[in-house]
């Protein structure tokens, strides 16, 4: 397991796009510790790793498809509804390419 | 009369007799949701629920909900009525479609009166954390107790007497631990039963419609309503909704419920406990078995981190799409990544944050193993031990919370205690199963309100509502409204 440092939470905060202040970091840095030991709580259960991991409550299947009928999709105008910068039907956004 | 602090049924009997007219209701409860003083409310839909009274169709009127009003968490998306999930990355954002659970209580003629606060983004259990600041414990006139989160709003509406029902979402106990806290009726079904199409996703795998209301035979009907395969989500169920009121007037006669024994050791508060225990020998001499049954307390005392861990590794996906450029707030950036990553920064709150740094930090690749699959594993042991006591028992019953609403300024309780670990958190082993669990108010402590927890098999509902009826009968402790002299 990775140890935990000011740098790793940093790394795991950028890599979903938000940043925070120093003294947050600090401040959960030192939550860190018992957030730890709670975590080691689980490694504690004998034969847990014997056990496949659980994903959903239950087995939910769907093996159907549903009928190919057309249905009506989202309207342009209700898309771009919410959007701050909108021009000629399109979102702007800074120039990706130079 | 306030018809506002009967149950559903009471107030239709009432709409049926001429008594009140959904209008006068709707106008009654509008005006008490512009007085609240417990911070419930995001949005009052005064324009919105008006236009619907207006347009009730009174064929409909034999309905139980016809003119009923009700509020809805604000993580479901409602057609043209402002959504934040109490988070300002979402300030000012307006859905363009409606959730199902929306949906199906307006087609009945339930009046949405306003949406309700919650802890930000539904990630919380105190109440604290939403945009508006902290949602009040209607029970404690003094305005310094927690009503829970994190559909913190939703319970002090319903607790307060504005509405006699009102929709949450249970992930890890959203609905069931604040229920206890205000002395209402919590519930969440199987997982699949209802619907979530536009309900604000947080953890996919445990996350639940669920719902407050002032009695168990109210909780049934609403569950009758909102039960049944949906198309637009691909996990709810196929199997056939039941008649959930059919065995309400069951006796317990024959029902064997099982007490968790790890669990009700490490309750300290001892008027709770007693209470609890007295319930329980009230239920055996109506003929129920009732056994006390053993759990390792190693994986009892798991329940916590795993929950968090795997809750705060989904949510990091799920809440993926606030980028600030399709909705929401939009801050400055010289490319479109730092436009989002400025959003981000500033639309999270730093309790949010910290949870999705939690739930990073445990899918990096060199700690996937050991935390969030370890996790995963974990649950799978928890939820083969719960349902093998649920194989030889018909229900699980526990005390829901270990003490009272706790104060807001209260020193947060030791975080590796058994108290805290188990006592506190064991409501989420029915998420981690997906089963349906209920709380139901149990007694009171120098005036407040605490409840107690059953939990039964999946699909099951039918049952559980049978036994937590005669619960509910053991205590007399149904329809209960806070009093109003804030």
């Amino acid at each position: 397991m990775k140890p935990v440092t000011k740098e790793i939470l940093k790394e795991s905060a950028n890599k979903l796009m938000f940043d925070m202040s120093d003294e947050q970091y600090s401040a959960l840095l030192e939550e860190f510790d018992t957030i730890t030991k709670q975590m080691e709580l689980i490694s504690e259960i004998p034969n847990v790793d014997e056990i496949t991991p659980m994903v959903f409550p239950f087995d939910v299947t769907n093996d159907y498809l549903r009928e190919d009928v057309a249905q009506e999709s989202l309207k342009r105008d209700d898309a771009l509804k919410n959007a701050k910068d909108v021009v000629d039907g399109q979102i702007r956004l800074p120039k990706v390419v130079g | 009369m306030d018809y506002l602090k009967l149950s559903i049924s009471e107030i239709h009997k009432a709409i049926l007799a001429g008594e009140v007219s959904p209008k006068e209701l709707i106008l009654s409860a509008l005006k008490k949701a512009h007085e609240d003083k417990n911070n419930a409310f995001e949005y009052i839909c005064d324009k919105e629920a008006l236009e619907q009274v207006e347009n009730l169709n009174e064929n409909q009127k034999n309905n139980l909900l016809y003119g009923i009003p009700f509020v809805l968490k604000d993580n479901f998306s409602t057609k043209d009525i402002p959504t934040t999930g109490s988070s300002n990355i979402l300030n000012g954002y307006v859905p363009i479609y409606s959730s199902e659970v929306y949906l199906r209580l307006v087609e009945q003629g339930a009046i949405l009166i306003g949406k309700t606060t919650m802890d930000e983004l539904a990630m919380g259990g105190t109440g604290t954390t939403g945009h508006k600041g902290v949602t009040y414990n209607p029970w404690d006139k003094t305005n310094s107790r927690l009503v829970g989160g994190s559909s913190c709003g939703s319970a002090a509406a319903s607790s307060a007497g504005i509405v006699p029902f009102a929709i949450g979402s249970d992930t890890g106990d959203s609905v069931r631990k604040p229920a206890s806290y205000v002395g209402l009726v919590g519930f969440k079904p199987t997982w699949g039963r209802i619907s979530r199409y536009g309900m604000f996703p947080f953890a996919t795998s445990l996350d639940h419609v669920a719902f407050f209301t002032r009695n168990v035979e109210d909780s049934a009907t609403i569950l009758k309503v909102l039960a049944g395969r949906d198309d637009k989500d691909s996990t709810s169920s196929f199997k056939p909704v039941d008649d959930y009121c059919s065995q309400l007037n069951a006796n317990l006669k024959g029902k064997k419920i099982a007490l968790i024994k790890g669990i009700n050791d490490c309750i300290n508060d001892t008027l709770i406990l007693d209470t609890f225990n007295k319930v329980v020998e009230l239920a055996k001499q109506e003929g129920a078995t009732i056994d006390l049954v053993e759990i390792d307390n190693k994986l009892l005392k798991a329940i916590y981190p795993t929950y968090i861990v795997i809750s705060c590794a989904e949510a990091t996906s799920n809440n993926a799409n606030l980028d600030g450029i399709k909705f929401g707030p939009r801050a400055e950036g010289e490319s479109y990544e730092q436009i989002v990553f400025n959003n981000r920064t500033n639309g999270f709150s730093e309790l949010i944050k910290r949870r999705f740094v939690i739930g990073s930090y445990s899918l990096l690749k060199e700690n996937q193993n050991d935390l969030f699959l370890r996790a995963q594993r974990c649950r799978h042991l928890i939820v083969n031990t719960i349902n093998n006591v649920l194989d030889e028992y018909d229900a699980i019953l526990t005390p829901a919370t270990p003490s009272v609403a706790p104060l807001i300024s209260s020193v947060s309780s030791d975080k590796l205690s058994n108290e805290y670990l188990i006592a506190d958190n064991h409501l989420a082993i029915a998420n981690f199963g997906g089963l349906p669990s209920i709380t139901i108010p149990c007694g009171f402590e120098n005036g407040l309100p605490f409840g107690l927890n059953l939990t039964g098999k999946a699909f099951e509902e039918t049952k559980l509502y049978s036994i937590a009826k005669r619960f509910e009968d053991i205590t007399g402790l149904a329809n209960i409204v806070a009093k109003e002299d804030k």
